[in-house]
């Protein structure tokens, strides 16, 4: 029992590392040859897992050329349009001026139930009122609605608005993130008054604290500590 | 770029790698065929101690390259060819001409099926 223990880390391990090689994007949303990817290795790692008659090498080497052509395929995809859709496909607009193609549904075989619940999952009841729906190679619908239906946003409403940039966490439950205080372009000093002004004594007492660049500051006191 | 060819070079290490071992594996096997029929003409003519020298040189190249041979093949083929070198062996000390025949010529036929579904052949890809 030992070896499919030590195998199964041994495993993780390496399929941790190749996914990890491969790009953020892998982790997300599958494109077709992904999924296909993601399926045959699952399946590949099980085997040598369970049955220790089979040599480990037996399921890394595959596991090894899957992952490395799955790169070929990512970059060549990444550097042709005409390789990107032979391989992944186009989208599908299937909403077009609040009519639906169901030439298109029926091509990609996408049901009226499964677009109905799509669109409701992104706030939309009324098919009348989107301007485009588009199935995108991934699966995922994105919807666009007519100009007078989308929410306004400050611009369109004249108001003025202060950029506060992104917030740093500077303590993470009682540790300070020296990377980020710097980043920040602040110190030691700053970050006591900082605890002094929120009535901690120690970093140990915070459980979070961010400061954005407008020099805004979030403090949560950790629970439990006087 | 540079990720492409990371990969490829991947790719041709691997087809390399196993390439090589398929005809590492076909030499290593063929050396010990030889030297099994060669104990079994021995052991024709009733030279039982030449022949028990000759199975016992193979089992001993068989044990050296155990650690590699078990990394690379299928427990149970490895573990096959392990028992039928001890049963030959055995069969030699009992001086049973009959049984050792057959015996060694189910060894020699386990190792030429072994070394066989490791060649690149359409036969075996199909």
């Amino acid at each position: 029992m030992v070896i499919a223990f030590v195998r199964t880390i041994v495993l993780y391990l390496f399929i941790i590392a190749g996914i990890r090689l491969m790009g953020k994007r892998q982790v997300g949303e599958l494109e077709p040859s992904e999924l296909v990817l993601a399926l045959i290795i699952a399946d590949l790692a099980a085997v040598p897992m369970q049955d220790f008659g089979i040599p480990l090498l037996s399921g890394v080497i595959p596991i090894l050329t899957l992952l490395a052509i799955t790169m070929i395929i990512s970059m060549l995809s990444m550097k042709s349009v005409k390789f990107r859709a032979l391989l992944c496909g186009r989208p599908s607009i299937i909403v077009e001026n609040g009519k639906l193609h169901q030439r298109e549904m029926r091509k990609n075989r996408f049901t009226v139930d499964e677009l109905m619940e799509e669109l409701r999952m992104k706030g939309v009841t009324d098919i009348s009122t989107v301007k485009y729906a588009i199935l995108e190679t991934n699966g995922q619908i994105s919807v666009l609605p007519y100009s007078d239906q989308k929410p306004p946003i400050a611009a369109d409403v004249n108001i003025q608005t202060t950029e506060s940039g992104l917030p740093l966490v500077i303590i993470n439950d009682g540790r300070v993130l020296e990377h980020n205080l710097k980043t920040r372009g602040y110190d030691e000093a700053w970050l006591g008054k900082q605890l002094q002004a929120h009535g901690a004594k120690t970093p140990k007492e915070v459980y979070l604290l961010t400061a954005d660049e407008g020099g805004r500051v979030y403090f949560a006191a950790k629970e439990g500590q006087e | 770029m540079k990720r492409i060819w990371i990969a490829l070079a991947i790719l041709l290490a691997i087809l390399a790698g196993t390439l090589a071992h398929s005809f590492y594996l076909a030499g290593f096997t063929r050396n010990l065929t030889v030297l099994l029929e060669q104990a079994e003409v021995h052991a024709e003519q009733e030279d039982w101690e030449t022949a028990a020298k000759l199975t016992q040189d193979a089992y001993d190249r068989w044990q050296k390259k155990d650690l590699y041979l078990h990394i690379t093949l299928r427990h149970d083929e490895t573990d096959a060819i392990h028992i039928g070198l001890q049963e030959v062996a055995e069969l030699i000390q009992c001086k049973e001409g009959g049984e050792y025949s057959a015996a060694n010529a189910r060894l020699i036929a386990n190792l030429e099926l072994m070394v066989e579904e490791e060649q690149l052949s359409l036969k075996n890809v199909l």
